[in-house]
């Protein structure tokens, strides 16, 4: 699936941050462009079988074909409205689950009542393999958007819920207690020192949970969908349209990476405060 | 009854069953700089932590009259608050940045004051977090070893700072330190704490103090702390 490469596509770019000296820019960029031979050839080979008629187009259609069904596909307006539909069900519950995560997550690390009454059932519901609970969803939320966008939301707020939590409990007590000493309110400490100690951690939390999100969405769209990316490929599917199908994998993985690298700017914004050095 | 900004009588605080402090008593008058010194374990942390309001487990009668505020051994400023802000946040209707640039001015900070804190060193992050303690106006202002950490020719540009400071706001001051000569240096008043309790009282000569002027106070009060003084045996 398109969704686990997400974190492989990291460590090339982050070796050379764009504010690195450019002493040395013919050594920085060969081997970036070295890290490319491998997958273009992979790319060639598979037009190559592809071509040669050793990988017939039922299985999977050649490269060539399915950029030009992409193309076809966006001409016609159906990528563009499924990809909207798809998107919006992300983004909601994504919003749903961070109100979710944030509240539990903020009520439990900042009380000690907070903590015992939410953490362990959200550590119990935790261990349920929530796709599997797509049945269930059905029979409560019915087949429209509803069961997607708290399949979505679901995925989403556990990951982002044990970070905050975590983070706000690894605020640093010495930096508690000078706020306590040099007069803080309530109000100061939390916005001050507690909310931006949990940033780091919370932002962790943000891309583990948007790499579940959209792995859910995805889930959620296989099973019974009227429109979106799954829905899209259901029916690529059952016309044995296998350059279609690639379309829409390769449009969830590029959304997959687009929310990945918004989260990374978000990062460097908030937490330029140690950036600095 | 203004005349003192902290009157202790018969505190104790006990951990289990040792008493860290054991029936102390202690007066700081307003205006006036002591240092109290003490070898490790000697209790002088837990003291000032009382005296801040950050321990409360204690018996006996304490009183701080008036506000304190404390610049600890690590700086302990908000990495992610310009320096300004960590000057001014916490205090309330001011203007809090023109407040936290006169402070920073005082501590010849003020080039610093949009910095990050991680970009500082280690002597400027303390001046930042006395120009946060002094900008609250403290009738008593506790200093927990805050120069233990620096180097030593920074520890003595530091000790300039602090008596300067001190002779502009005149707030009491309680400096807990090993640093003998740091005491002597800048306090009206040397205490020395042993086993929880005040042993020895000492009055360094009247300021402008030469370090030849000390030498002689210096033993007695490394006597106090069970130094032995090689070239005086």
């Amino acid at each position: 699936m398109s969704i686990p490469t997400l974190a492989v596509a990291d460590p090339p770019h982050t070796a050379a941050p764009p504010t690195a000296p450019a002493r040395t820019p013919r050594r920085r960029r060969l081997p970036n462009l070295l890290r490319w031979i491998s997958p273009v050839g992979l790319l060639l080979l598979w037009q190559l079988a592809s071509s040669s008629g050793v990988l017939t187009e039922d299985k999977l259609a050649s490269p060539t074909k399915v950029l030009s069904a992409a193309v076809d596909l966006a001409a016609t307006g159906e990528l563009g409205d499924a990809f909207a539909v798809s998107l919006r069900r992300v983004l909601l519950g994504v919003a749903l689950g961070a109100v979710i995560a944030l509240v539990l997550g903020i009520t439990a690390g900042l009380s000690r009542w907070g903590a015992v009454l939410v953490d362990p059932p959200v550590q119990m519901l935790r261990t349920l393999p929530f796709l599997g609970l797509v049945p269930l969803f059905i029979i409560w939320f019915g087949i429209g958007e509803e069961p997607k966008v708290a399949l979505v939301a679901l995925g989403f707020s556990f990951p982002l819920y044990l970070n905050v939590y975590a983070g706000i409990r690894d605020t640093d007590p010495q930096l508690l207690e000078a706020a306590g000493v040099l007069g803080y309110t309530r109000w100061e400490r939390l916005v001050h020192v507690v909310l931006p100690a949990a940033l780091p951690q919370t932002l962790v939390g943000l891309r583990q949970g948007l790499g579940v999100a959209w792995l859910s969405l995805i889930v959620g769209e296989q099973v019974n969908a009227q429109a979106g990316l799954g829905y899209l490929i259901n029916n690529a599917r059952d016309f044995l349209r296998t350059d279609q199908v690639v379309v829409g994998l390769v449009v969830y993985a590029a959304l997959g990476l687009a929310t990945d690298a918004v989260v990374r700017a978000v990062e460097r914004r908030a937490l330029r405060w140690r950036n600095t050095l | 009854m203004a005349q003192h900004v902290v009157r202790v009588r018969e505190l104790v605080r006990q951990f289990g069953t040792r008493k860290v402090l054991d029936n102390l008593d202690l007066d700081v008058r307003r205006g006036e700089f002591v240092a109290l010194l003490g070898r490790s374990g000697s209790g002088k942390s837990t003291l000032l932590r009382v005296l801040a309001g950050l321990d409360r487990e204690v018996s006996g009668d304490v009183r701080v009259d008036g506000t304190v505020s404390v610049a600890f051994q690590q700086p302990r400023l908000l990495p992610w608050r310009r320096v300004w802000r960590n000057v001014s946040l916490g205090l309330h209707g001011v203007d809090g940045r023109a407040v936290a640039d006169r402070a920073l001015a005082e501590v010849r900070l003020s080039e610093h004051a949009e910095a990050w804190p991680i970009t500082l060193s280690g002597g400027e992050a303390q001046r930042v977090s006395l120009a946060r303690a002094l900008v609250r106006e403290p009738d008593l202002l506790l200093l927990d070893e805050p120069f233990g950490a620096l180097d030593a020719l920074t520890r003595l540009a530091m000790h300039r700072l602090v008596e300067d400071l001190w002779q502009a706001h005149r707030p009491g001051v309680l400096l807990v330190t090993h640093d003998i000569d740091e005491a002597l240096q800048l306090a009206d008043r040397v205490l020395v704490l042993d086993e929880g309790r005040i042993r020895a009282e000492h009055l360094p000569p009247p300021r402008p103090r030469r370090h030849a002027d000390l030498a002689e106070l210096r033993d007695r009060v490394l006597a106090d702390l069970g130094v032995e003084n090689h070239e005086a045996a």
